[in-house]
């Protein structure tokens, strides 16, 4: 028992050694006339994700052998600082929540970085990929197994800056690196929330221990309006890094990296870590429902605004960008109203639809030789069959028809609502849910179906190789299949995953009776239902871009919320910025530091007199030097 | 009582060369000034039981090092109008009496706290040459390595600095 | 007494700090660092036979080599600025002047 403790440690510790092993592979061979084998970075780049997920798994049947309030397992790698009563170790907390991220964050990844070799070949940076994408999952291992808060905010960093590093990665483009950095600078204000809430945290209750579960035992003595600040400022963390209202504008520019990278950062692990945070705050959030509520409305208007801007995308990675975003949206709705294991539930099942999705839209884009434009698609579907079928069951899942997993986790999260009394929030959630059908099979239908409205690009298109069609399938089985994991009692099932995460959150359920929740399931199949056959009336027989006009332009443009913001938020700032580095700067800071430099020219020229170039003068300052410390010593001896 | 006798001698001998050595203006006459110091201390050496050092003192110092520097001043050939200019200089000495004042007095000071002994001759092979080579060639080996180690630098270093034409032709 | 012979190496010292300072004559600035030497080489010999122990010879002769090798060096350096510069004036080196 005490042994696999200690191999907690190890599972964020494999994949950043090959970090380490990769990138300085890279740094020391770019510069030769023949880079080493793609094999052998491939290679080595998938050995420490699987590993890893080895030892989770291992991990996680260890935990599946305890009796289910003893199932934590903590280990202390070592004492990373103590000041005053903060004592900080990297330490490592291995529950029913964190095995479970860590379960799907491993086994995902790992399937990405196999599908990444095939992707990014013939890419001359292609060492520099997977140490970046090694590095991202070692961080990430981090977040979820951090045992506090201080050591989930190292990977909360690690993930950002890989996140920053992964956007950019074509940096030739300047466009690229302007997206990158909007997703590092959004991320910052959002850091601060959490910077600032992690403080008042400690401020609070931090003095018997600042990691979870001594946090969990002291959070009845924080007082409500402390806990309000605390959840809030968390939240505005969760925010910056899992794209909610009002930061969310980085995650569709984010899509300027590498598909895989889309796939693995910003769909299936990275962005949800803002709904990992809250729901491993559950017990703080248990307490404050008022800020829950907010929470949950801000995910729910999150999920009904980027559903919109969905609707009337034309870049396939955008389309699915903003899908995540809209998904996220339900995820912090269903934590928002205390029902953390149906949105920690949604995460799971979102994590294997979305990245099918977006490796699929891969796919697509790398037998199209880099085309992202859904109008210039059509008819892939005999040329990319198995692409197709993989593609067809992630946006099933995502669109919510039953029996496909999508289906499932966002069904609890809606019920949860409905139950809760959330009656808004429900109805908003079965609008959005038949929005996201709609906008799904739009995208499919442009895409696999109709006619070839590009017949160069679609004679040349071919299946991509079965390195990167084998995760698909993979993850295909398991975006059909991971809802049965959560089935409820109304189909039969036992609610095993909600169950198993218990131990970790602090929550209740409901109990409301069969027909209510018989009701919602009606509701929304019946909009998913709805949201399909509009699809499928207006793109299944294949139809060409329609004009964007009135609303449509308006979400076409996504409301403008960029250029308001750039007039509201960058523009003035630049100006602030113009104003100091004019005035304030010159007339103020400057004066300190040329008052200072010729303070010290002053001094200089005052002190050069001494140095006047003969050894015997310097002899005589020694020998003063020397005289005057006889003086003094000579008063200690009589 | 002799000893005693001697002591004054030879160390108003010493006084005298160091001061002579000071203030004479050419530096031949120092030089045999300092010769007269190096011999009363190697007569003071000897009162102090240190045979071998005694030994060392005559033929190394006053013996090699001394005729060192004296050959190397007639081979400069020194006139008197070579010699620097020092009109201040006895000024500079006067000012540097004074500075020394404390440290001098410091030093004496500390010397008194040494506890008073008879320096009397010490028998039974006291710094003869058996005696100090075991303890120089047991307990102080590697010190005396690393001082060869010296010579052989300071060797090279004066051939290389004396004696390359091209450094002149600079 | 051993302290008379400390108090006569305190001043032979002083007298070579004197030298060093008062003169601009290469040579004896020279020879009196050499003297400075010495006196430090009557306190080691006092000592030693003030404790009756012989590792103050043994630095003696330890300072003797060094004196021969900064001997054989100081000359070499003082030939070359007599050759350089024609003339034995320290004051001729004041290329540290700032």
């Amino acid at each position: 028992m005490e042994h696999t403790a200690n191999y907690i440690g190890l599972i964020p510790l494999f994949p950043l050694i090959g970090a380490l092993v990769l990138g300085l592979m890279h740094m020391l061979t770019c510069t030769n006339e023949k880079p080493l084998s793609e094999k052998l970075y491939g290679t080595l780049a998938c050995i420490g994700p699987v590993l890893s997920f080895f030892l989770a798994l291992v991990v996680f049947f260890h935990l599946k052998g305890l009796p289910a309030p003893e199932r934590f397992l903590t280990h202390d790698a070592f004492t990373w600082f103590a000041v005053g009563d903060l004592h900080v170790n990297m330490g490592f907390l291995a529950d029913p929540l964190s095995s479970l991220m860590l379960l799907f964050v491993t086994f995902i990844g790992s399937l990405i970085h196999i599908y990444s070799v095939g992707y990014m070949s013939e890419d001359q940076n292609f060492g520099k990929f997977f140490a970046y994408l090694n590095l991202f999952l070692g961080s990430m291992l981090i977040l979820v197994l951090g045992s506090g808060p201080v050591v989930m905010f190292v990977g909360w960093e690690g993930v950002g800056l890989c996140s920053y590093l992964l956007i950019s990665f074509y940096s030739e483009d300047t466009d690229n690196v302007l997206a990158g950095n909007k997703a590092f600078i959004v991320n910052r204000i959002g850091d601060l929330g959490f910077v600032l809430g992690m403080s008042f945290l400690f401020w609070a209750i931090g003095s018997g221990g600042f990691d979870y579960l001594s946090l969990k035992e002291n959070a009845h003595n924080l007082t409500p309006t402390i806990g309000i600040v605390v959840c809030l400022l968390l939240f505005v963390g969760a925010c910056g890094k899992s794209a909610q209202i009002p930061l969310y504008v980085w995650l569709p520019d984010a899509m300027a990296g590498p598909t895989p990278v889309s796939a693995l950062i910003h769909a299936a692990t990275m962005v949800t870590a803002g709904v990992y945070m809250v729901a491993r705050f559950s017990f703080i959030y248990a307490h404050v429902p008022f800020a829950g509520s907010i929470v949950a409305w801000v995910g729910i208007l999150t999920a009904l605004l980027a559903a919109i801007f969905g609707m009337f995308q034309r870049d396939i990675k955008k389309i699915l960008a903003y899908s995540t975003v809209s998904q996220l949206g339900y995820m912090f709705a269903g934590v928002g109203i205390a029902a953390y294991s149906a949105g920690i539930f949604h995460v799971f099942t979102h994590a294997f639809f979305k990245a099918l999705l977006f490796l699929g839209a891969g796919s697509v884009i790398y037998a199209l030789h880099h085309e992202q434009d859904i109008w210039k698609m059509g008819g892939l579907k005999e040329k990319l069959p198995k692409t197709y079928g993989c593609m067809v069951i992630g946006a099933l899942a995502l669109a919510g028809v039953p029996p496909f997993s999508g289906f499932f986790s966002k069904d609890e999260i809606l019920f949860s609502a409905l139950a809760s009394g959330h009656t808004g929030i429900w109805f908003i959630g079965v609008l959005v849910a038949g929005m996201t059908a709609y906008y799904t099979f739009r995208m499919i239908f442009v895409v696999f179906h109709g006619t070839p409205r590009d017949q160069e690009s679609f004679d040349h298109a071919h299946e991509p190789p079965s390195v990167m069609t084998l995760p698909l399938i993979i993850l295909a089985i398991g975006a059909a299949f991971t809802g049965v994991l959560n089935l409820p009692g109304i189909f039969g099932g036992s609610l095993a995953v909600s169950h198993w995460l218990a131990p970790s959150l602090t929550e209740h359920h409901p109990h409301v009776s069969a027909w209510l929740e018989f009701f919602g399931i009606v509701a929304s199949v019946a909009a998913v239902a709805v949201g399909l056959t509009i699809a499928y009336k207006k793109f299944g027989k294949g139809a060409d871009e329609p004009e964007y006009t009135g609303f449509a332009k308006f979400g076409f443009n996504k409301f403008y919320v960029d250029e308001i913001y750039n007039a509201i938020l960058v523009q003035p700032y630049k100006a602030f910025g113009a104003v100091i580095s004019r005035f304030i700067e010159p007339n103020v800071t400057d004066i300190h530091v040329k008052f200072s430099t010729w303070l010290y020219k002053k001094a200089g020229s005052a002190f050069k007199s001494f140095q006047v170039g003969y050894i015997r003068v310097y002899a005589i300052y020694m020998i003063i030097g020397l005289s005057l410390m006889s003086l003094f010593l000579s008063q200690s001896i009589n | 009582m002799i000893a005693e006798g001697l002591f004054t001698a030879f160390s108003v001998l010493a006084v005298l060369g160091a001061l002579g050595l000071v203030l004479f203006r050419h530096p031949m006459q120092g030089a045999m000034s300092l010769v007269v110091t190096m011999i009363s201390l190697a007569g003071l050496y000897a009162l102090l039981s240190a045979k071998l050092i005694f030994v060392l003192q005559l033929i190394v110092y006053a013996g090699a090092i001394m005729s060192l520097i004296l050959f190397i001043i007639m081979f400069l050939n020194i006139q008197n109008e070579d010699l620097p200019n020092e009109p201040k200089h006895f000024y500079y000495f006067l000012g540097g009496l004074i500075l020394l004042l404390p440290v001098g007095s410091f030093l004496i000071k500390v010397v008194k706290c040494v506890p008073g002994v008879e320096a009397t001759i010490v028998g039974n092979g006291f710094g003869g040459v058996k005696e100090v080579g075991l303890v120089l060639f047991q307990d102080w080996l590697l010190p005396f390595e690393i001082v060869s180690i010296l010579l052989l630098v300071a060797l090279v270093g004066s051939v290389v600095l004396a004696g390359s034409k091209r450094r002149l032709s600079k | 007494m051993i302290q008379d012979y400390l108090t006569l190496s305190v001043i032979l010292f002083c007298i070579g700090i004197l030298g060093v300072i008062s003169r601009r004559n290469v040579f004896t600035v020279f020879m009196s660092i050499e003297l400075m030497l010495n006196a430090a080489n009557l306190a080691f010999i006092a000592f030693s036979r003030l404790h009756e122990s012989m590792d103050g010879h043994v630095l003696a002769m330890m300072v003797m080599a060094v004196a021969a090798a900064e001997c054989a060096l100081g000359l070499a350096v003082v030939i070359l600025l007599h050759k350089h510069k024609g003339n034995l004036d320290t004051n001729v080196f004041s290329l540290l002047k700032g």
